[in-house]
């Protein structure tokens, strides 16, 4: 569960938002130096933010010359997306159950607490 | 890519989780169901009652068996119409705080000699990972909700890989 969570705070800055839809966009995968050439902050601030979203494992670098290149993961966003599913239908389930709950309790004297 | 907003489908964008049912039951049963320790143990937790503090700031103990205990905040009971709680699901025995925790939320409404009911989970994006793993100050900004998540998601996770 926390792995998901991880990806969802991740994304939950908005420049770490932008980069990764940045880094998305370009075939051959971006430098922290070109990345931040398009935004106003620090090449710096830039770095600190992949760290934040390779450790959550949306995004993988390797190394190209003296910078290091990133490119996205789709597995770990896929597996968020399922994960929020999932979630969802366990909250089906839930429904599911208060409904036949609440059905079953045909008197109201018999629904406890409430006589 | 660009960012779009996400669509509705499946009641799962802007940051939320949205499901709804129609009960045939009055709206007081089924807020019973929804509030009351015996019935709450039964269809959010393993079985045993779950001890209920039914007040803004009062505590629910839900028992998830071998996944822990979790101390869930009430945050408002409007009965019999609407009740809110922090739910820590991913911090097993941690009282729910704004940090940690989505917010669960019930609406219940009259739905002809029955009750629609909705639940709403929300705040998934601005949850706050586990400071051990986390050493960047401040998580003020949480304006790219879900909505922008789900939207690209979907678009990364249907992109083949480079």
């Amino acid at each position: 569960v926390t792995t998901e969570l991880e990806v969802l705070a991740a994304l939950a800055d908005p420049t770490r938002w932008h980069l990764l839809d940045t880094i998305g966009s370009a075939r051959a995968g971006a430098t922290a130096t070109v990345l931040a050439a398009d935004l106003p902050v620090s090449r710096q601030a830039v770095v600190k933010h992949l760290g934040v979203l390779e450790r959550a494992g949306l995004i993988a670098g390797r190394r190209a010359g003296r910078e290091m290149r990133y490119s996205v993961r789709v597995e770990r966003l896929d597996a968020t997306a399922r994960w929020m599913t999932e979630a969802a239908r366990r909250w089906d389930q839930r429904l599911a159950a208060i409904k036949q709950l609440a059905e079953s309790l045909d008197e109201p004297g018999r629904a406890a607490g409430t006589g | 890519l660009h960012i779009e907003p996400g669509n509705e489908e499946s009641g799962m964008s802007k940051d939320r989780i949205e499901r709804e049912i129609v009960i045939s039951a009055p709206v007081s049963r089924v807020w019973a169901v929804l509030t009351e320790p015996q019935h709450v143990g039964s269809w959010f937790g393993q079985g045993p009652a779950a001890e209920i503090d039914l007040r803004p700031g009062g505590i629910m103990r839900l028992d998830h068996g071998e996944h822990g205990q979790f101390p869930t905040l009430i945050v408002k009971v409007d009965a019999p119409n609407y009740f809110a709680y922090r739910w820590a699901s991913a911090y097993p025995g941690e009282v729910a705080t704004d940090g940690n925790s989505t917010l669960v939320e019930f609406f219940l409404a009259v739905e002809g000699e029955g009750t629609r009911l909705r639940v709403v989970e929300s705040g998934f994006a601005g949850l706050s990972i586990p400071a051990e793993r986390e050493s960047t100050a401040g998580y003020d900004s949480h304006s790219a909700g879900w909505t922008e998540v789900t939207g690209n998601i979907k678009r990364y996770a249907e992109k083949p890989a480079p």
